[in-house]
């Protein structure tokens, strides 16, 4: 974990940060929809629903690892998995989106499944 | 660029919704064949109301299509540490921070050290001189 002492020797951009946490974000909630609208019409109840969506957004980061984060990053010499150029903690971007999108998941997902056993 | 992405969104948007008809179409058909047989009296049990697989895999399909899309639509990620940043700007300057459509984003700041580079002090007045004369006796 850095301390202050290594934040002032290599200071962060707050505006870089803002915008990719930005950038995740978004792209968590409006997937965490969509994945909603697929599980209502697979018609999946309980564990599974969940298992899905959790499935689908590790699918997801993974997706967006590997073409937003891993061209430069691993050109700049970062291990494999190593997110620490564009985020600063790695559990906030392999794990920060899961508990975000999941209202969005679950009021899409009674939605449709309301929707399509009609 | 950005074309690809949202054009590669819409066809996943037009195969989840298509899945999505045909599943309510199904449950639609199961539903009336089951009061169907039941009004006409027959004990009838067993009826499958599982999704055909070919619904399921669509739907899945979709939704991996659609986060495909939705993954390549996002903007480019800026380093976070300041001398990455800064020297990801001097080197590449407005080319390193086009967004996907290929117009420079609307929060680009420019140089940090921009400030410093312009400050009075720092100017070399008298090369500014010589290359005046220069220009002058050339007139």
């Amino acid at each position: 974990m850095p301390t202050e002492r290594d934040f002032q020797i290599s200071p962060i951009v707050p505006e870089s940060v803002m915008h990719n946490t930005k950038a995740l974000s978004n792209l968590q909630n409006l997937t965490a929809s969509i994945f909603g609208a697929a599980a209502g019409i697979l018609g999946l109840e309980s564990y599974s629903g969940f298992l899905f969506y959790f499935v689908f957004t590790v699918l997801t980061t993974v997706l967006f690892y590997a073409i937003r984060v891993a061209p430069t990053s691993l050109k700049s010499g970062h291990g494999l998995l190593d997110t620490s150029r564009f985020f600063r903690t790695q559990y906030e971007f392999w794990f920060g989106g899961v508990f975000g999108g999941l209202a969005g998941y679950i009021l899409t997902w009674t939605l449709f499944y309301g929707l399509v056993r009609a | 660029m950005t074309w690809l992405s949202k054009s590669t969104t819409a066809f996943g948007l037009i195969l989840l919704a298509h899945a999505c008809y045909s599943a309510h179409e199904h449950s639609a058909l199961q539903s009336h064949r089951v009061a169907s047989l039941t009004s006409l009296g027959t004990s009838q049990s067993g009826t499958a109301t599982s999704l055909p697989i070919d619904i399921t895999i669509e739907t899945i399909i979709a939704t991996f299509i659609i986060c495909l899309g939705l993954v390549s639509g996002t903007s480019r990620l800026r380093p976070i540490q300041w001398r990455v940043w800064a020297g990801q700007i001097e080197r590449e300057g407005e080319a390193g921070f086009l967004n996907s459509s290929g117009e420079v984003e609307k929060d680009y700041v420019g140089n940090p050290f921009r400030l410093l580079e312009s400050r009075p002090g720092f100017v070399d007045i008298r090369k500014q001189r010589k290359e005046f004369a220069e220009w002058v006796k050339n007139q």
